[in-house]
């Protein structure tokens, strides 16, 4: 069948306008249970960062969040690239923060929290709440054994995390995603530097 | 062209034409996916629901598309069904959604969905073409598993994350996890699925 122009350049006006409001109609309609799932993955990266999450339920996870953290400045920073560093509290006192990290790996960005007790000496967790890296490669650092490395990992000020076997601790990098293992220990050096003990590592 | 039955086109899609092995459509994500079982299925099962939907709503619309713009059309009617598929899954499986992160809207560049599109879609009508779109996907899907059930299993001892083989990381075979093991399974098959059709073929000639 022989079409004009005309009909050309309207179906094409017409068919976009259509399927782009159908589309913005489904973004409408899921955004609450999209947002919902947004503010509670935030939580439960914080709480399990902080060593708090026990695998907990949905439910759970608000309850606890909002019952023990809150956002605290650590070294007078409130926030880091605009997320603030929250603090797991009890009886007024910090007990560990959840400092924020943001860097540039293989592809793109990651972003996370690094829990670190209030005394600064140890680690209580790592989390990333975005990264995309190659899934099965450089996206096996959001796994648990990668992640679970750092529950508990000795930190001194100046002092800069390495892979390997080191005097105090043992860490291990993804076996075939060496980019993304280097510029994870890169961003989290930084965030020591920068945020934790403001002053440099080595 | 007679009307096919439907066990004929899940039989020509999954076997005789199956995209990925005859038609050497999809390579670059069967390269890239499969080194676990687990990303395999969710991307072999969002490829064919967005083929299968996509092709049923081009088929629905063959009459009216002018003819000179339907390329433009069809990946239209592919990213609205790609993104509609990423929000679902971001609504209501965020957990695989988070998994697969970049690949969800990759599958917009998957070649079998608008080479269905193009191949059946335009001259099928709308139910035909969903099975066939739908059929090609699982296909495609049925290839992924089977490449990563041999990269999983050999590159990190597991199949679905479960722990199959119990032996030290370094025992391992780790380009199994890299995507030239890919290259290689697939090169593998598409030659012994070629040669055994020119087989076929010449006996058939005799």
């Amino acid at each position: 069948m022989k079409k004009g122009y005309s009909y050309t350049i309207l179906f094409m006006v017409v068919i976009t306008a259509l399927l782009v409001f159908a589309l913005a109609a489904a973004y409408e309609g899921f955004k609450p249970a999209i947002n919902t799932n947004k503010n509670l993955q935030e939580q439960r990266a914080v709480l399990y960062a902080l060593g708090l999450d026990n695998n907990l339920s949905n439910d759970q996870v608000v309850s606890e969040y909002e019952g023990k953290v809150k956002p605290m400045p650590l070294n007078g920073l409130e926030e880091v690239g605009g997320v603030p560093v929250l603090a797991h509290v009890e009886g007024g006192q910090p007990v560990a923060y959840a400092v924020p990290f943001e860097g540039s790996a293989l592809w793109g960005q990651i972003r996370g929290y690094l829990g670190v007790t209030a005394a600064k000496d140890q680690a209580t967790g790592l989390v990333f709440t975005y990264q995309n890296e190659t899934p099965g490669l450089g996206g096996r650092i959001d796994e648990a054994w990668y992640k679970e490395q750092f529950r508990g990992l000795p930190l001194a000020s100046g002092a800069a995390l390495k892979y390997g076997a080191q005097p105090d601790y043992q860490l291990d990098a993804v076996t075939g995603a060496t980019q993304t293992s280097q510029a994870v220990l890169r961003t989290l050096n930084k965030a020591l530097a920068e945020t934790v003990f403001t002053g440099e590592v080595e | 062209m007679a009307a096919e039955k439907i066990g004929a086109n899940f039989k020509r899609n999954m076997f005789t034409e199956n995209q990925v092995l005859r038609a050497i459509l999809g390579i670059c994500s069967s390269l890239a996916v499969t080194n676990t079982m687990r990303n395999s299925l969710v991307m072999g099962l969002g490829v064919a629901f967005v083929t299968g939907l996509s092709s049923l709503t081009l088929s629905a619309m063959r009459n009216i598309i002018p003819h000179r713009v339907r390329m433009l059309v069809q990946t239209l009617v592919i990213a609205v069904y790609v993104i509609f598929v990423d929000l679902l899954l971001q609504a209501y499986l965020p957990d695989i959604s988070k998994q697969l992160g970049p690949y969800v809207g990759l599958i917009i560049t998957n070649c079998i969905i608008m080479g269905r599109a193009e191949a059946y879609a335009q001259s099928n009508p709308p139910l035909p073409a969903m099975f066939d779109g739908f059929f090609a996907g699982l296909g495609y899907a049925m290839i992924l598993l089977m490449i990563s059930f041999i990269r999983e299993l050999l590159g990190f001892g597991s199949l679905f994350g479960f722990q199959v083989i119990h032996t030290a990381p370094e025992n391992l075979w780790t380009i199994m996890i890299m995507p030239p093991a890919a290259f290689f399974i697939i090169g593998s098959m598409i030659w012994y699925i070629s040669a055994r059709a020119a087989k076929k073929a010449a006996a058939k000639a005799k």
